[in-house]
């Protein structure tokens, strides 16, 4: 008897193709069900332009996983990251946060995302109860608004109003110093640029009354050319300009900038100066004044160098903000599990609740956990840049005294507290 | 075909949902749960896409914008009113039913090209707004702050397995709502406009009306996928209301197949499933997005559905 093959999907090859499908999908529940370390999810941005905020948040994980293991890990348990690339959106940031928990079975979130998708996370950590660590986002609404904190979600970074307190009082000594009234301002098309911007001015009106704005640019996020904000800016012939441009568009603009003179012909001044915006700059004009979002001589301690020197080696990059961020969740997850003796949400939130841990990124050597979920005592400072390592110099701390004082302020007013 | 296709199909939908339904019961794993969750929502955008693009030949650009719309106004909704999670979700959706048939007004009369245009257009418009208007929708970083997860005949959303149950049945009924839509003389109507639009001018027909009356229908249920949506994350994001969120959609349809009712069903299927696993292993998931539909379209030259029905078809021959 002879057998004709028919056309198209035989049984055999459909019973194969549902077996692979199952095997694809059942493998994350097998690996789960393996595994007896302490998975930590991690999710970032870790494609397209911004990138690098996820790629140094990763590095420095890595480094700490690493060093927690070697040291028997949490609760002796060995841990391992799970990293996931959220591409910057929130309602993906969501659904990541949401899978690292049901799906790769990990029991402790760090949550990398720059603002939108951080907004996301919490409300998915809020449903959980897992403890999560937000890491990189800034805008200080998500730990400062009652209605938006989480019982289990803490904030191990750098806030909008901690930086635009700091850098208002500076700023406002440095323009009596100099007499400058004259200001311009260029920032991001976005609303970080746009509010970090106005939050700026608030504080800077508040210490330097006679301020007056010539000008604001607003350039888009991602924008190659520059030079219609260029002449723009030395059109209105400000005294001084003030940015919060970062990243490559900093790194851009600077050195479009120089093509024009630009720095030649006014002062400048920006929080975002970070090591691979200086190492993307052609010619950095010295006498930008910036604050130091991390900077290996600031504070000026053997163990803040020997991390700069350590993620050097390793990674043949310089260190980010965001390294350090990472790091010191890290540090925080280590030394709250430590007193909780527990991975529970409730217990460790407890325990990480008013924590202070002893870190090479405090002003002083430590750094603590206020009762509102988000730290206090990091380092912020003010110098001017060199074209040379270190790169920023003369760094005056600011005082977290004043830092507070004016941030209660800011809470009363927005019906925080 | 069967004598009465609307009671087969009303069965195949109950024995759905009740295989949907039963399963957390049995096993429960929250990682298929937010899958069904998620395409619920994904399975209505496309679904209600597939009626202009599969049965009424209407290429639109901006269904993403109705996602985005449902999804805010019932967000929105729930924050800064105390009704019923239920009556906010239909106030969502017929809001999005009603900027459906404004825009619907403009776009419908063009011809096929320029209402690709338009409705591109206006979703651009409708994105900047959401960005530009931040003291009401929280611009580029969202509305935040939860949505509130009132209680309502037992089903508490706070709780995963009541979402998913939640999710399944509106999904499930939303389809079959579609479904019938589809097969009804106001689908045939459609599926004669979108073959031979003359000689549907002809028999009597007032051309932009059904299409208006597609483009409405069409627009309220991604709505109702935004719903679901906005549930998920508790929230709403501008990159519901994006070009590259109606790309999906149509990439959906591409994928499951046109000219088949759960096409767009499988095709979301695939997309969620391709998204979840890629992303595991790499970072290039456009790439490997990118070529897979590259086989489709290259290879098989259709959708998985519509692929299927050829070769089902050559064996009948």
């Amino acid at each position: 008897m002879t057998r004709t093959r028919k056309p198209g999907l035989s049984r055999r090859s459909t019973l194969a193709l549902m077996g692979a499908g199952a095997a694809t999908f059942a493998a994350p529940w097998v690996a789960r069900a393996d595994s007896k370390k302490l998975m930590i999810g991690m999710q970032s941005i870790l494609s397209g332009p911004i990138a690098l905020l996820g790629t140094s948040s990763r590095n420095a994980l890595l480094m700490e996983q690493d060093r927690i293991n070697a040291a028997g890990g949490f609760l002796g348990r060995q841990i391992e990251f799970v990293f996931r690339d959220s591409k910057g959106q929130p309602q993906e940031a969501a659904r990541l946060a949401r899978e690292l928990v049901n799906t790769n079975g990990c029991e402790l979130l760090v949550d990398a995302e720059a603002s939108s998708g951080a907004f996301a996370v919490q409300e998915v950590v809020r449903s959980l109860g897992v403890p999560c660590i937000h890491t990189n986002s800034e805008t200080s609404s998500l730990t400062a608004d009652p209605k938006i904190r989480a019982p289990t979600a803490f904030r191990v970074a750098r806030q909008g109003v901690h930086d635009a307190v700091a850098g208002s009082i500076y700023l406002s000594g440095y323009a009596n110093t100099n007499k400058i009234n004259k200001w311009a301002t260029c920032a991001p098309d976005y609303a970080y640029g746009r509010d970090t911007t106005a939050q700026y001015l608030e504080f800077f009106k508040k210490f330097k009354p006679d301020i007056e704005i010539v000008t604001e640019a607003w350039p888009k996020l991602g924008q190659p050319d520059f030079t219609e904000v260029i002449t723009k800016l030395i059109q209105a012939k400000p005294q001084a300009l003030f940015t919060l441009l970062y990243a490559g568009d900093l790194s851009a603009f600077v050195n479009q900038g120089n093509i024009y003179a630009l720095f030649a012909q006014m002062k400048v001044a920006t929080p975002n100066v970070d090591y691979p915006v200086l190492a993307a700059i052609k010619n950095l004009p010295a006498g930008i004044q910036s604050a130091t979002r991390y900077l290996e001589t600031f504070p000026d301690t053997p163990a803040n160098k020997a991390f700069g020197e350590a993620y050097l080696k390793r990674w043949k990059e310089r260190p980010t903000n965001w390294s350090w961020q990472n790091t010191v969740a890290m540090q925080f997850y280590e030394a709250a599990i430590k007193k909780a003796n527990s991975l529970d949400g409730k217990a460790l939130a407890a325990a990480l609740t008013g924590l202070k841990i002893n870190t090479p990124f405090g002003v002083d050597g430590t750094i603590t956990m206020r009762d509102d979920h988000t730290t206090i005592n990091y380092a912020i400072g003010w110098g001017q840049t060199t074209p040379k390592p270190p790169f920023i110099v003369d760094v005056k701390p600011s005082d977290w005294g004043k830092i507070i004082e004016y941030e209660t302020e800011w809470k009363k007013q927005q019906k925080y507290i | 075909m069967s004598k009465h296709p609307a009671w087969r199909d009303t069965i195949i939908a109950v024995v759905v949902l009740i295989i949907v339904l039963v399963i957390p019961l049995l096993h429960r794993s929250p990682a298929f749960e937010d899958f069904i969750i998620r395409l619920s929502a994904m399975a209505l955008f496309a679904t209600s896409l597939n009626l202009l693009v599969g049965n009424t030949g209407m290429v639109s650009f901006g269904h993403g914008m109705f996602y985005g719309f449902g999804a805010y106004a019932f967000a929105l909704t729930m924050q800064m009113t105390e009704l019923s999670l239920p009556v906010a979700a239909v106030i969502a959706v017929v809001a999005t039913a009603f900027a459906a048939l404004c825009v619907g007004a403009i776009c419908v009369r063009l011809s096929t090209e320029y209402f690709a245009f338009i409705t591109l257009a206006v979703q651009m418009l409708f994105y900047s707004i959401i960005i530009s208007w931040q003291s009401l929708t929280g611009g580029d970083q969202g509305l935040r702050g939860g949505i509130p997860r009132r209680e309502f005949f037992g089903f508490e959303l706070e709780s995963q397995l009541h979402l998913y149950q939640f999710c399944a049945i509106v999904g499930v009924l939303g389809l079959l709502a579609l479904r019938h839509i589809s097969v009804s003389p106001f689908g045939q109507t459609l599926r004669m406009i979108r073959d031979n639009e003359d000689r549907a001018s002809f028999l009597g027909i007032v051309l932009w009306r059904a299409r208006l009356s597609a483009f409405t229908i069409a627009g309220a249920f991604a709505g109702l996928g935004g719903v679901l949506a906005a549930l998920f994350v508790s929230g709403a994001y501008p990159e519901f209301a994006d070009w590259p969120n109606s790309g999906q959609a149509i990439f959906a349809v591409m994928l499951g197949g046109i000219h088949s009712f759960l096409g767009p069903v499988v095709g979301g299927m695939i997309l969620l499933a391709l998204n979840d696993l890629v992303t595991r292993y790499t970072e290039y998931h456009g790439l490997i997005l990118g070529i897979v539909i590259l086989i489709f379209a290259v290879g098989l030259r259709r959708g998985v559905l519509d692929f299927i029905k050829l070769i089902r078809l050559g064996r009948a021959r």
